[in-house]
């Protein structure tokens, strides 16, 4: 077995049930937890106040939107520019294909991907200098943070120098940095992927039954 | 010996020969287009041996100027009608073979030396009051995320060109041919995907900085006193002479980059290959300058100088950082004599 058929293969494997069984594993604890009773009567439904409280969030408030635009646009290129780059890249799409899906679905042209990649690494760079270029955001945030925009980064860099397909060891090293990220995900803050909603929700839950206009 | 004479003689057959054939085939060969083989490779570009000296010592000159029809001196003169073949080419590869891969990478290193040196002799430039505990906003979020972000492009472009530039003389005699060209495939990609965001990065960092970047008549003395790197004091406003500099280095060399970044990676914007030779000289050349002096920013940025990082991670500095670097910033921003008693 070569190298780049054990990352791609039992490698690969294992890491994608490491994330998946982990992600499901942290999420379902989460949930359990459960939430304080509270004893108050409801002025109105929870349940909308989570949803709202989930879409509410997609956009920034007012008095804030100009002061973070640049966070903002960051943010937004960065996860777009990604899930495009991972769902409708077609290296992506048939690897999923052949490997565990049997199935196929359009993909983009090499100008689009490289485009979306492009926005995808800006955005990224933009959120990690800000990261270390702000005193607040310095203090906030943990080796985990690092990590994980690093570990991202280095993935999707990985990704970059294997275009030209043209030798094996960088497709291989791809995949290699691909089965670390999963195999970290379930582990780190990267879980955001999935909790966000969670947490928006519960939020936008808390605020909506006190019938607060969110 | 005598099988140098003997073999010599065949050479010169073989000269002849090859000359001879060439003389019948000139005229078909004008009006094709010149393209190398498949399965054509480059053994003379100067790190491999080869046969550099194929046709012995037999030249026909005349076959030769019939080939190239062109004057060879000039690498953008207008191609001459009947010109089977463009001698720029050749030029092109002297220069990138001989001048620029021979001695320009050495340029970066040069600089390390130097400030090697400076530090050793000189040490860091402390705050000589020591730090006041006060500090005064020098740049804004904004401005920090646009210098960051050019940095973060700056310093991937560097290693990569540097690896596309440098990889054949510099790593394949080390570490092998092909563990270079895994390395030049990769920067290859990596390169050509991060170069459009260096043109990003450039308007914007233009945009955030161009304040106070433009020269004064303050300069003239900063430019008498050297900086101040040699001991005495110098006033500057928000940004000293060399700051400045580093400014207008960046944008003017930023621009030559980005253009004939953009012909070399949409090659089809232009129908003439040698502005695409043109442009392969000049990205190089303005990329590894730019490298070399960014060295420079980057010691004054951090270890050469107390204080500076500051500005660009916290956005405020200290003001006896101020006082003592950009006093006459100092006075505008706070209304304050720089020369009071250093609190
Ligand atoms: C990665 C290492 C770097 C460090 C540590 C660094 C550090 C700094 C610091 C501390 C300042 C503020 C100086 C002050 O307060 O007056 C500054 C300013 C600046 N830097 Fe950097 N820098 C780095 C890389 C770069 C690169 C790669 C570029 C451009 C290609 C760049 C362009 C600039 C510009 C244009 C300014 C504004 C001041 C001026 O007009 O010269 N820096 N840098």
């Amino acid at each position: 077995m070569s190298f780049l058929e054990f990352v791609e293969g039992p490698l690969f494997a294992v890491a994608a049930g490491i994330f998946l069984f982990g992600a499901f594993w942290r999420i379902v604890g989460i949930i359990r937890i459960g939430r304080k009773k509270d004893i108050a009567p409801p002025k109105a439904s929870a349940a909308a106040g989570f949803v709202k409280g989930n879409l509410r969030h997609f956009l920034p408030r007012g008095i804030f939107a100009k002061r973070t635009a640049v966070h903002i646009i960051a943010g937004y290129g960065f996860h777009l520019g990604l899930f495009v780059l991972v769902f409708f890249g077609a290296f992506h799409v048939e690897f999923l294909n052949e490997r565990i899906l049997g199935f196929a679905w359009p993909t983009l042209p090499r100008w689009g991907f490289i485009l979306a990649s492009e926005i995808a690494f800006a955005g990224l760079i933009v959120l990690w200098v800000r990261r270390i270029s702000d005193p607040v955001m310095r203090l906030i945030s943990t080796p985990d943070d690092h990590i994980g925009s690093w570990l991202t980064f280095i993935m999707m860099l990985s990704g970059c120098f294997a275009l030209q397909e043209s030798h094996e060891m960088l497709r291989a090293m791809h995949m290699l940095i691909v089965d670390i990220w999963l195999i970290y995900f379930p582990f780190s803050r990267l879980m955001h992927a999935f909790t966000f909603v969670l947490s928006r929700g519960n939020s936008g839950a808390t605020y909506g039954r006190k019938g607060m206009n969110l | 010996m005598q099988y140098l004479i003997h073999m010599s003689r065949k050479l010169l057959w073989l000269g002849a020969l090859m000359l001879l054939l060439l003389a019948f085939t000139a005229p078909q060969l004008m009006a094709q287009s010149v393209r190398p083989p498949g399965n054509a490779v480059n053994l003379d570009d100067g790190t491999e041996p080869g046969p550099s000296n194929a046709l012995g010592d037999v030249s026909d000159t005349e076959i030769w100027d019939q080939f190239r029809g062109g004057d060879p001196a000039n690498l953008l003169g207008p191609a001459l009608d009947g010109q089977a073949m463009t001698t720029t080419g050749q030029q092109w590869r002297m220069v990138r073979e001989n001048l620029i891969r021979k001695y320009l990478g050495w340029l970066p290193l040069i600089v390390i030396g130097l400030l090697a040196v400076f530090y050793l002799i000189r040490g860091p430039m402390r705050i000589s009051a020591g730090r006041s505990g006060k500090t005064i906003p020098r740049f804004s979020h904004n401005a920090r995320l646009a210098h960051w972000f050019m940095a973060a492009v700056f310093i991937i472009l560097g290693l990569t060109g540097l690896i596309i530039l440098l990889g054949r003389p510099v790593i394949a005699p080390y570490l092998g041919l092909q563990a270079n060209s895994i390395l030049t495939s990769a920067a290859m990609q990596g390169h050509n995907l991060f170069g459009p965001l260096f043109i990003v990065a450039l308007v914007w960092l233009f945009i955030k900085f161009v304040r106070g970047n433009f020269f004064q008549l303050v300069d003239l003395k900063w430019i008498f006193k050297l900086g101040g790197f040699f001991g005495s004091h110098v006033s500057s406003r928000q940004f000293n002479f060399g700051e400045k500099s580093w400014f207008w280095m960046v944008i003017l060399g930023g621009i030559v980059i980005s253009a004939t970044g953009i012909l070399l990676l949409f090659p089809w914007l232009v129908d003439d290959i040698r502005w695409l030779q043109l442009s392969t000289i000049l990205h190089a050349l303005a990329a590894v300058v730019l490298i070399a002096v960014a060295f420079g920013h980057v010691y004054v940025g951090t270890i050469g100088m107390e204080g500076s990082i500051d500005s660009m991670l916290k956005g405020e500095v200290d003001e006896n950082w101020a006082k003592e670097h950009h006093d006459l910033w100092y006075e505008e921003v706070t209304g304050k004599s720089a020369k009071e008693e250093t609190s």
